[in-house]
């Protein structure tokens, strides 16, 4: 019912920085908390206070301390510094997903919005993806390869893409329904131009929000599994790894498992933030969805 | 209607064909030697072999296809590499966990997360919808295992008020099986509900600033009538939608939450078959779980025409 | 006026709290509306002629907006007053009201006939039978043809024109004293809207219910009300009965209305052609600054200092017709 204040006047409205931080706090908290998880990773070497694959059966499972303030794991690794070192795994794996299935679906999605010839084609097989519940999808994968970080990042990006695609196709075909575009065409206007132009602008906004749906998406899908025990290799410290390896002594030694996981939450917390933002900033319409 | 239904499921018919499909050669166009990955790192040759023949690895392209989707359409999933049992057989051995937890999670997380997400929007930026916002926001980004663990940790270590770990079928009685559920329910709900508590404050809040909401209101009638008859009618689409969508959700979860918890269910099976690599076991999950979230949706989009009746087929 | 007057409102400021400040949409309105009569309320869009009506009701959504200070009384009841709970039985029942969007006034998903008999349920005390018959009755009355079968059917099955009945029937189905219509007629066709206006002014001859009709269109005011409100910028400028108002408008911003509605009682001259439509130029003031002075002094060409500088009084022109303006000379 707020419409009624619509058709009063209205002065124009005043920007700056702090009212833009004021009225959309979800971005400024999440750029922030995913900028020092960031230098955290980059700067792992020098945060870090043990060397997080250094065994040493002697102090295991020590509870947090002065020394190890995250106590250490049942092989007596410092979980502060593997749940460091952990970030890393998380943000590579994150962000390449997030870049790769960006940039795939994007091509994906313009070429199934653009030329009706592959759309059928393509979308079908997007569809029957989609199907799959992608922790099972990125499983099956993972089956057939010989385990690394780069068989997850490609196990995680074939069942995100299918998601960019749909968004991206939506777009485009919003747009080419549009006059201008319509008119454009019958105009003569090249395709190649027509797509610079009109159409790449728009998908810009949804597609930068959608890739930080992914980003989280494939950090919790790393994650998992890590945890299944079909991720990364074991040795390496990532935290669906540390909380994996936690899982047996569990009981008497909480920490392995719960300090990496408020980790792995607060991460995807953040990033989710910033999507959350960056949607009511950019794209109010896709508001509605989520 | 009846037309729309069967059209409906036809139209399902090429999204299963192109998961089978996609399973099918998964592995016979997966790079390197299938035989040799399924059989591990130090297996012996002779072993290699052995798998090659087992899935028929050995034969022509073409009639490996034709045998395999014959067996397909007769409801046959193949053999374990391992065991040497029929896929089927083992799923229908482990089939009721999995239905017992998230039909229980379901129906739990749907309950409460409308009145919630009805609630949330009705007081909008009060201090019961900043609150419940926050625990979705919260819960949205809670790993499953990660939350299973917190339970564990409180509900069954510390206070030791249920179970922390296993799974009590119907036939142990009603309690052990409830109790058994309770935590693993949670740890696998929390995001769904999360989901469909955010769709529902979503969608009703701008159902709430529609002319018709307006109308009811200037007839006086009582706010819940308001809220759950003339606004929660209209806002229902989205949120069968979202429910829908996350099945998805659910059956990701399941995967871990039948891991945390040790439930013997077809999560644990997917598990213990990925680190096998018992493909054959791997494929067969993959087709029932994707036909099931299909089965889903088809019958999501049915409900849709009983929602709202401008939707005519 | 005052002994009938069934509703009475007295210093009425109704306001918005927005990003950019608070909007002062109604700033200290009055008028009174008697029983069974017409009485139209005329202004701009943005006058704050809508918030007026939704005032009345207590229908300002309480996030943005608030009656800040003034009475409305109803049957001597003082409304600002009232609990919610009491507030709910007479919304629809006492006074009902009608809105500009017949296409999305009506819920879409639920059928005529419920959206109808739930208001007769709720305030009559009667059955869900009792209601649905009620309903039917109803739709005779607004003159819909073959009732029983409309009331299963959903608003989409409908015209514009029959949901504003099917609207005006749901607002009547309680015999309300008054009937607030909000540009009940704007959202239609022409010959739609002189059907709409016909049938609700015989309906209130028929009931004996008051009509507040909301509108910009002076001509609307002309065919069917009895007394006019002028607003202007959430103020009252000028009120008259409608003849009066006609005859010798005498607020500027009136007189400025009146030369903006093409005519076709004045003779074309000898080159065919008529005098030209005048716009009344300038903008609408922004509401979120108090406004020191005559609301409209900014547009208007007699304004003086004095314009600027003090809010005018009401001066009585005789025959209930007052005007708030300097520069009047009665």
């Amino acid at each position: 019912m707020t419409v009624i204040t619509d058709d009063l006047v209205l002065p124009p409205r005043r920007f700056s920085l702090w009212t833009g931080i004021r009225r959309n706090p979800t971005i400024a908290f999440g750029a922030v908390m995913l900028a020092l998880l960031i230098l955290m990773a980059v700067f792992a070497p020098l945060i870090a206070t043990h060397d997080p694959f250094k065994i040493a059966p002697v102090n295991r499972l020590r509870p947090p301390s002065e020394r190890w303030w995250f106590g250490t794991d049942q092989f007596g690794r410092d979980v502060f510094s593997r749940t460091i070192y952990g970030a890393r795994v998380s943000l590579i794996v994150g962000l390449s997903v997030a870049v790769i299935s960006s940039a795939l679906g994007l091509a994906l999605g313009i070429a199934c919005g653009y030329f009706k010839r592959i759309d059928g084609f393509v979308m079908r097989i997007m569809d029957g993806l989609m199907a799959i519940p992608s922790i099972l999808l990125a499983i099956a994968l993972i089956t057939l390869a010989r385990p690394g970080l780069g068989i997850v990042i490609v196990a995680i990006i074939v069942p995100e893409v299918p998601r960019v695609v749909r968004v991206v196709r939506a777009v485009v075909l919003s747009i080419r329904s549009q006059p201008y575009i319509e008119s454009a065409i019958a105009g003569g206007t090249r395709n190649m131009k027509l797509l610079v132009r009109h159409v790449l602008p728009n998908t810009l906004a949804p597609l930068i929000v959608q890739s930080t749906y992914v980003c989280a998406s494939a950090m919790l899908i790393e994650a998992s599994l890590s945890f299944l025990g079909a991720g990364v290799p074991l040795e390496t410290p990532s935290w669906g790894n540390i909380i994996s390896q936690g899982k047996t002594f569990f009981q008497i030694a909480p920490w392995t498992i719960l300090i990496p996981g408020a980790f792995l939450a607060v991460t995807v917390l953040a990033v989710n933030l910033l999507g959350d933002g960056l949607r009511d900033r950019l794209d109010p319409r896709l508001a509605r969805r989520l | 209607m009846t037309a729309y239904i069967i059209r409906r499921l036809f139209a399902t018919l090429p999204v299963m064909a192109v998961v089978a499909l996609f399973v099918f050669f998964l592995l016979r166009l997966a790079p390197g030697d299938p035989a040799a990955i399924i059989a591990g790192d130090d297996a012996t040759t002779e072993a290699i072999e052995a798998v090659r023949m087992k899935l028929g690895l050995d034969r022509p392209l073409v009639e490996q296809f034709v045998v395999w989707v014959w067996a397909l359409l007769q409801g046959d999933l193949g053999v374990s590499i391992f065991s040497n049992l029929p896929v089927t057989r083992l799923m229908a051995q482990r089939v009721e966990p999995t239905i017992a937890l998230t039909l229980s999670t379901l129906v739990v997380a749907v309950s409460l997360a409308i009145p919630i997400g009805v609630v949330a929007a009705w007081k909008a930026r009060k201090l019961v919808d900043r609150v419940v916002m926050g625990f979705a926001v919260l819960g949205f980004a809670m790993p499953v295992f990660v939350l299973a663990y917190v339970l564990i940790y409180f509900f069954a270590v510390q206070w030791q008020l249920l179970p922390v770990q296993g799974y009590q079928p119907m036939s142990a009685g009603l309690w052990p099986f409830v109790e058994s559920l309770i935590l693993p329910s949670v740890a696998l709900g929390v995001t769904y509900m999360a989901l469909i508590a955010r769709i529902t404050r979503a969608s009703m809040l701008e159902v709430l600033q529609q002319d018709y909401i307006r109308t009811a209101n200037a007839k006086g009638l009582a706010t819940d009538r308001v809220l759950l008859l003339h606004a929660l009618k209209n806002a229902s689409v989205p949120i069968v939608t979202v429910i829908g969508i996350g099945i998805a959700l659910l059956i990701s979860g399941v995967v871990i939450t039948e891991t945390v918890f040790n439930i013997p269910g077809l999560g644990r099976l997917t598990v213990d078959a990925v680190l096998k690599r018992d493909y054959p076991i791997v494929q067969g999950l993959i087709l029932v779980f994707a036909g099931v979230k299909v089965v889903v949706n088809l019958i999501i989009d049915i409900s849709y025409a009983f929602l709202d009746p401008r939707i005519r087929y | 006026m005052g002994v009938s007057a069934i509703l009475e409102v007295r210093d009425l400021h109704t306001q918005f709290n927005t990003l950019d400040g608070v909007v002062r949409a109604v700033d200290g309105v009055s008028f009174d509306v008697a029983r069974g009569e017409t009485l139209g309320i005329v202004g701009e869009s943005g006058c704050g002629k809508s918030v007026t009506a939704l005032s009345i009701l207590r229908l300002i959504p309480p996030e943005t907006g608030r009656i800040a200070q003034g009475s409305i009384r109803f049957e001597g009841n003082e409304l600002t007053h009232l609990s919610e709970q009491q507030m709910k039985s007479l919304r629809g029942h006492r006074i009902s009201m009608i809105f500009q969007e017949p296409m999305t006034s009506l819920n879409p998903v639920l059928t005529v006939g419920t959206q109808i008999a739930e208001n007769v349920v709720r305030h009559m005390n009667v059955s869900w039978a009792a209601a649905r018959d009620r309903a039917r009755e109803m739709l005779d009355l607004v003159r819909i043809a073959d009732a029983r079968r409309r009331l299963d059917e959903y608003p989409h099955q409908l015209s514009g024109g029959m949901r504003q009945r099917v609207m005006i029937a749901m607002a009547l189905s309680c015999d309300p004293q008054v009937l607030i219509a909000d540009e009940p007629t704007t959202a239609l066709d022409v010959t739609i809207q002189a059907q709409i206006l016909d049938l609700m002014i015989e309906l209130k001859e028929k009931t004996g219910t008051a009509i507040v009709l909301i509108t910009h269109d002076l001509g609307v005011v002309a065919e069917t009300t009895e007394r006019v409100v002028v607003m202007y910028a959430g103020r009252k400028v000028e009120e008259a009965p409608v003849e009066a108002l006609f005859e010798n408008p005498l607020h500027p911003y009136t007189r400025g209305l009146m030369r903006a509605i093409p005519r076709l009682d004045v003779e074309a001259d000898a080159a065919g052609t008529r005098p030209r439509l005048q716009e009344i130029p300038g903008l609408v003031p922004i509401l979120t600054q108090p406004i020191v002075g005559c609301a409209f002094a900014a547009r208007c060409e007699l304004a003086t200092d004095r314009c600027r500088a003090t809010l005018p009084p009401f001066v009585d022109a005789g025959g209930g017709h007052t005007v708030a303006c300097w520069e009047v000379k009665l």
